[in-house]
């Protein structure tokens, strides 16, 4: 099924195979008005409860109306055509406009699914052109309509746009990396998604006391009761319901996990590296794999304790990069780094410690917040405060060891790596030849000690990348390495045979 | 590739250093950071000076007496701030400010409490600007900005005397423009 409406003579701007303009798919506009149906039918059946036959039942089902006739037109309205240079989304229902995007800016297409979608055999496809490009939504086509897209709009060869549904020329996928089904385990390790069940159950509560709220079923004496009721518990319930939460809270991170992440899959196809994943929408990202500059480990110390790591990918003009970057969930730290040599090549290892003056230093730099707000605190008379400033400031010196430990970087002749962090470790891998420039800071405190902070600027990710606390001659001495030529005419005393370029 | 000395004591008897890049901005430069800086803290001892009054009128309770009876503290402190900055901040940014562009590479040093050296080679430069504030359009200087595709390998020059920033602008737009690759 796909959507192809033929428009009548359309005026040819060039003689060789015109693109014509085809429409979404048309069960498109039933995903959407089903939405607004459920929402319109169960305001009209309150309605007809409430009040019977009354105005306001048939202002819903004018409303209902006017949303299906909305839905049609818009998908009435909605064309898309695809150039060789560029895609056209027109749209024409109010007001008239056209928005092109060029072919040669596309950095990634995004097909996702709803379960609606899914169960219609549709996808969105999401178009993203980087910040000078913009973004463009078809919502939605046929999954074929979609697939071919996807492969049309990132293969730069304009001759692959072959007839809708050409699926006989899909060239070969290959697998990257493929998540395990005991990996799912590794969902309470991670912070965010121990939380989710709490943000899930906040929300659903919210709404339940507005829909409430405003059919007046929540009152102030209710209120009132519902909290006697619960100071009135015995204390043995209430331990009870803890433990429960407690207990609970894993298994819903499980499941929250796999709502997203289920049948994680990275696989290659055409110089684009696909990661696929969710249940119920399942999404799939497209990375242009020459835009792909450099790969993210993060991790915290309970993943470190499962030797498990995040991996995301550092990809150049990427919206959303912390979601759309993402090429693997907490996995083994040897997949991660079988991934990573694929996708990016091998991470140079091993590790080089940094210098014994940046201990005290990262010390230092943890301890000091605590300490100082004590030491304000005692100034004011409040020795309480001061005091529990003290044990924070005392938890504070382990984890400020752990950063020192954590901090480590490696070169080899493609690519740079650095690791710091402890509560929240990165280790960042950045091609070379992504570096568009070296900073390198140094503050008062660093210049006594000889260190110096040098951060590689990358036009990808978060944009730099700081190898922290290095010796001021070895940061140097690292960045001539990897780019000779742009530190040799500034260095004091050239190295006696003169190093070139890489 | 080799190797090259990484490490204490790894190379040479001298491990290269970087050295200072070549030009310092104009001198008038300082009195345009002491302009700016006499306004910022005069606004902010201003501010500290309000607080202080309008909490001592106002006579809450809940305060802790020590804090009622040491209030004018923060005006003097925000002030002696403010005092040490201009004195001291505006010489001494002059004398790490500097720039060089050689070998089509732009070489910045800047900063003054903390410092920074930035590197950024021509070819991956995307844009170049030139700004004037007011202040800097009394004294005839220019602050000019070098923009890459990453806003860590960005830098700006302030204090440069009009003339030298419009050309230097005017060239490193030039020379990006034909040296450009991919520039990100």
């Amino acid at each position: 099924m796909i959507a192809r409406e033929d428009v009548p003579p359309a005026p040819p701007p060039r003689p060789a195979a015109v693109p014509r303009p085809q429409r979404l798919h048309p069960l498109t506009f039933v995903v959407g008005a089903v939405r607004e149906m459920v929402a319109l039918v169960g305001a009209g059946a309150t309605g007809l409860l409430v009040g019977g036959l009354s105005t306001a039942f048939y202002f819903t089902l004018a409303g209902l109306v006017f949303g299906l006739a909305f839905h049609a037109a818009t998908w009435a309205t909605f064309t898309y055509t695809l150039h060789d240079d560029r895609i056209e989304l027109r749209r024409a229902l109010v007001g008239r406009s056209v928005k092109t995007i060029p072919r040669e800016r596309i950095r990634g297409v995004d097909v996702s699914a709803s379960l609606g979608h899914r169960l219609l055999g549709l996808a969105v496809v999401q178009i993203d052109a980087g910040a000078d490009g913009g973004e463009g939504t078809l919502n939605a086509v046929s999954r074929q309509e979609a697939a071919r897209l996807r492969r049309v709009l990132l293969s730069r060869d304009a001759a692959a746009a072959g007839p809708p549904g050409a699926t006989a020329l899909r060239p070969p996928r290959r697998t990257l990396a493929r998540m395990r089904r005991r990996w799912y385990v590794y969902a309470p390790l991670s912070g965010a998604y121990l939380l989710t069940p709490f943000a899930l159950a906040g929300s659903l509560l919210s709404a339940l006391y507005n829909l409430g709220d405003d059919l007046g079923l929540v009152t102030e004496d209710r209120l009132t009761r519902l909290g006697h009721d619960v100071i009135g518990l015995p204390a043995a319930a209430v331990l009870a319901t803890a433990a429960a939460v407690l207990l609970l809270m894993p298994v819903m991170s499980v499941i929250v996990f796999t709502l997203f992440n289920w049948d994680f899959t990275v696989y290659a196809r055409d110089g684009s590296v696909i990661a696929e994943r969710g249940l119920v929408t399942r999404r799939s990202v497209s990375l242009e794999r020459r835009r792909i500059r450099g790969v993210e480990f993060a991790d915290n110390p309970f993943e470190r304790l499962a030797r498990v790591v995040r991996v995301n990918a550092l990809v150049t003009g990427l919206g959303d990069a912390a979601h759309r970057g993402r090429l693997l969930p907490a996995a083994p730290w040897g997949t991660a780094q079988d991934l990573t040599a694929r996708v990016l090549g091998p991470v140079p290892a091993p590790l080089l410690p940094h210098p014994r003056a940046a201990r005290g230093r990262r010390v230092a730099r943890a301890t000091a917040p605590p300490a100082a707000l004590g030491a304000l605190s005692l100034a004011a008379g409040q020795p309480l405060v001061a005091a529990g400033c003290a044990v924070l400031a005392c938890c504070a010196v382990p984890i400020g060891l752990d950063r020192y430990r954590q901090l480590g970087h490696a070169r080899d002749a493609l690519r740079l790596t650095s690791r710091s962090g402890s509560l929240r470790r990165r280790q960042v891998v950045v091609d070379n030849r992504a570096i568009v420039g070296w900073r390198l800071r140094q503050t008062l405190f660093q210049r006594r000690l000889g260190l110096a902070t040098l951060i590689a600027a990358v036009g990808a990710g978060d944009g730099g990348y700081p190898i922290l606390d290095l010796a001021e001659d070895d940061a140097v001495a690292l960045a001539t390495g990897i780019t000779p030529a742009w530190l040799e005419p500034f260095l004091d005393h050239p190295p006696s045979p003169p190093r070139k370029a890489a | 590739m080799r190797r090259d000395p990484e490490g204490p004591g790894g190379g040479g008897p001298h491990p290269p250093r970087l050295r200072p890049p070549a030009h310092r901005v104009s001198p008038r430069a300082v009195a345009h950071w002491a302009i700016e800086y006499l306004l910022l803290w005069g606004l902010a001892f201003g501010l500290a000076w309000g607080v202080a009054v309008w909490i001592e009128e106002a006579h809450w309770h809940g305060l802790p007496e020590w804090l009622d009876r040491h209030l004018w503290l923060l005006p003097a402190l925000v002030g002696a701030a403010g005092v040490l900055t201009v004195a001291v901040a505006p010489v001494w940014r002059y004398r790490v400010h500097r720039w060089e562009v050689e070998a089509d590479v732009v070489y910045t040093r800047t900063g003054w409490f903390s410092r920074e050296w930035l590197l950024v080679p021509v070819g991956r430069i995307q844009t170049v600007d030139t700004k004037q504030g007011w202040i800097e359009r009394l004294l005839g200087l220019a602050t000019i900005e070098v923009n890459t595709a990453s806003h860590a390998g960005s830098s700006e020059v302030s204090g440069l005397p009009a003339r030298v920033a419009t050309r230097l602008a005017e060239d490193l737009a030039h020379r990006a423009h034909d040296l450009r690759d991919d520039a990100t």
